[in-house]
């Protein structure tokens, strides 16, 4: 191995002192490309931005649940889920047109009314997405469904419990006030009470037939009865059919913003480890040094190893100084600072496989490189994309997927699950297989 | 003088086409060989073989206990690396004792003093062929193969090139190898010619032995012997 450390130090030598600005670009080039892709996703998870036209400026309230709204209070709640520029109907136009709201959501006059009507004129409200950002369109889209959710089911609640009391009262008789509708009603049970009366007045002084004929009416009176009771059970579940519990993880870290910086983390890594490593083998073969290496003083395997070292060192290197620079200055919780360098160490070496076996089969350096960016950039993209099935064990194969999820476990889980050390063992099994590939490619190349 | 180097029925074949056909060689201490052919007659693999790189098909060779050196046509060196620091890791990989002294002695041998601390990127030809040399011999081989070594130089960068093989042979006793396709150079820097074509050997013996075969005219015999190829 003395043959691969003297390889190992000169490639330092040269990357490091004799060629920064290859180095640079080998390295730059996958940081600049993930940084883009966290800056995506994190995009993703930002509030978009919502314009919001308020045309009902009657002031009118409506009862939801306990407490009263008015259309500015409808507005307040949307706000809570994106971010609300109260603007005219005019500017909200213009702002939609040059990009600086995603939506233009507009309360239209007589909303509040409507909402009073009790449904006799359904309210409406007008949403407009821009053309030019469909990803933010659909998020507030998405969102302003799901605030208008909590919003009509807050309503709808509301007309479940006047609707039951509305029964209670024909029930058991009150003070009406429906919808700003207000009078006395008798109720059914005093009705029934009355009819029982009156038939027993009329039995004391003979007049049975009289009584008798008010039979059917006590009976409607009584089945009457009973079908409210059953409706206000029914207009109950209606409001409600299905109830969504939604229950928080314990110790949740930022799942959106730890999956970006796992996947810039592989791509940058990835691409960096693999690149180093095919671009210092290849240019072995197109400094003419490869068939003089390995007529003796280096071994293929030595000479793999060299390449693979040099490049997951570097990449690893670059990997630990972003994860540091993340921690210091976002607010992605980075820690186990006791696992990270195992783990970028063992997916720059997988990595570092893959590029020294295309190093080893490229006829020259150009080659090398562009088949390892035609190669790496997809089977990155694909580890990072959740796959099943034959396609997910080929990955697993070169390390990318079993890279990102180790990368998303370290960033995500709570505790580090017993997965995570099998994971690192199919990274390093993996290792060593592109590692003997590596050198049986070389022996081939050189011995033809 | 004691052999060497010997190689018996070299075969070697590319795609199904026989590039080396059961060649038999053997060099001896002090002694030099030039392997003269035309394009495609199989020099550069037969050298190829005898230094390690590639593994014939058939045949065996014989490699002395001290080694062999090999320079390939291009120079095979780190072009980013100075002279110095490519002999120094050279000479290191192949395990040779107290490096730094050996690295400053191939400087001297080869007069690149003046070049030590340049990258040999920014080498002439003749200086960069120096190297290539200097780093066939940092591990004092007693064989050194030589791939067609003045083919790129200039007539004075010949001259100087020539001027130190003949003294490494000399004064070290270095059997040297090497292929050129000029049957000058040959006859005046080899003892004994070998002429390969169609990767076999159709001549081994003294360049006069060669110009007998054409009433004193050695170019006329090498026509003669690879005309066909040639």
């Amino acid at each position: 191995m003395r043959g691969a450390w003297l390889i190992a130090r000169k490639d330092l030598v040269v990357l490091l002192k004799r060629s920064p600005g290859t180095l640079l670009a080998l390295v730059g080039y996958p940081l600049l490309v993930a940084v883009l892709v966290g800056l995506a996703l994190e995009g993703s998870e930002r509030t978009p931005r919502l314009a919001l036209v308020n045309e009902d400026t009657s002031t009118r309230t409506v009862l939801v649940g306990s407490e009263r709204l008015s259309a500015d209070d409808y507005a307040d709640r949307l706000g809570e889920s994106v971010d609300v520029a109260d603007l005219s109907r005019t500017d909200a136009a213009s702002a939609l047109e040059d990009g600086r709201v995603s939506a233009v959501l507009t309360i239209p006059a007589g909303f509040v009314a409507d909402l009073q009507s009790g449904g006799a004129r359904p309210p409406r409200l007008e949403l407009a997405t821009s053309r030019r950002d469909p990803l933010a369109a659909e998020a507030i889209e998405r969102r302003v469904e799901s605030a208008l959710f909590g919003v009509n089911q807050s309503l709808s609640t509301d007309y479940v419990s006047q609707v039951r009391r509305l029964v209670r009262i024909l029930i058991d008789g009150g003070q009406v006030q429906v919808f700003g509708e207000g009078g006395k009603a008798l109720g059914l049970t005093a009705t029934r009470q009355t009819v029982a009366d009156t038939q027993q007045a009329l039995r004391a002084i003979g007049q049975d037939p009289l009584a008798d004929s008010l039979d059917p009416l006590g009976r409607f009176v009584d089945q009457t009865t009973r079908n409210l009771e059953l409706a206000g059970q029914v207009a109950e579940s209606i409001g409600a059919p299905i109830e969504l519990e939604v229950t928080s993880r314990q110790e949740q870290r930022e799942p959106l913003s730890a999956f970006g910086l796992a996947a810039a983390l592989t791509l940058a890594l990835g691409l960096a480890a693999a690149l180093l490593a095919a671009g210092a083998l290849a240019s072995e073969r197109d400094d003419g040094t490869l068939p003089r290496l390995i007529r003796g003083p280096v071994s293929p395997l030595a000479l793999a190893a060299a390449k693979m070292l040099v490049a997951a060192a570097l990449a690893a290197l670059v990997a630990l100084i972003a994860l540091v620079l993340v921690a210091l200055f976002t607010d992605i919780a980075v820690d186990r600072w006791h696992l990270w360098p195992l783990a970028v160490g063992l997916a720059g070496l997988s990595f570092g496989g893959v590029g020294a076996l295309i190093g080893a089969l490229a006829r020259d350096g150009r080659s090398a490189l562009l088949i390892t960016l035609m190669v790496g950039l997809p089977l990155v993209f694909l580890g990072i994309v959740p796959l099943e099935g034959r396609v997910e064990t080929a990955l697993q194969t070169v390390g990318v997927a079993p890279v990102f999820d180790a990368f998303q476990t370290l960033l995500i889980e709570p505790t580090i699950p017993e997965r995570f050390w099998w994971t690192l063992g199919v990274i390093a099994v993996s290792s060593l297989a592109l590692w003997l590939l590596s050198g049986l490619s070389i022996h081939r190349r050189v011995r033809a | 003088m004691a052999t060497v180097l010997e190689a018996e029925g070299i075969v070697r074949q590319f795609a199904g086409a026989q590039a080396v056909a059961g060649v038999d060689l053997a060099i001896r201490a002090g002694e030099s060989l030039a392997l003269v052919g035309p394009n495609g007659a199989g020099k550069t693999t037969l050298l190829r073989m005898l230094a390690g790189p590639a593994q014939p098909d058939a045949g065996s060779i014989r490699r002395p206990a001290a080694g062999v050196g090999w320079a390939p046509q291009s120079a095979a060196v780190y072009p980013r690396l100075t002279v110095r620091e490519n002999l120094a890791l050279f000479t290191a990989m192949e395990g040779v004792a107290d490096t730094p002294s050996r690295v400053e002695e191939l400087i001297s041998l080869a007069a690149l003093d003046a070049y030590a601390n340049q990258r040999a990127e920014t080498l002439s030809t003749g200086t960069l062929q120096r190297l290539n040399l200097s780093v066939a011999l940092c591990n004092r081989p007693a064989v050194l193969l030589l791939d067609e070594p003045t083919a790129t130089l200039s007539p004075e960068q010949r001259r100087r090139i020539w001027a130190w093989i003949r003294t490494l042979r000399d004064d070290e006793q270095l059997a040297v190898a090497f292929s050129t396709q000029s049957l000058t150079e040959a006859a005046r820097e080899a003892d004994r010619i070998l002429v390969l074509a169609e990767g076999a050997t159709v001549f081994e013996g003294r360049v006069e032995a060669l110009a007998d075969l054409a009433g004193g005219d050695p170019e006329a015999a090498y026509l003669g012997l690879v005309g066909s190829a040639e």
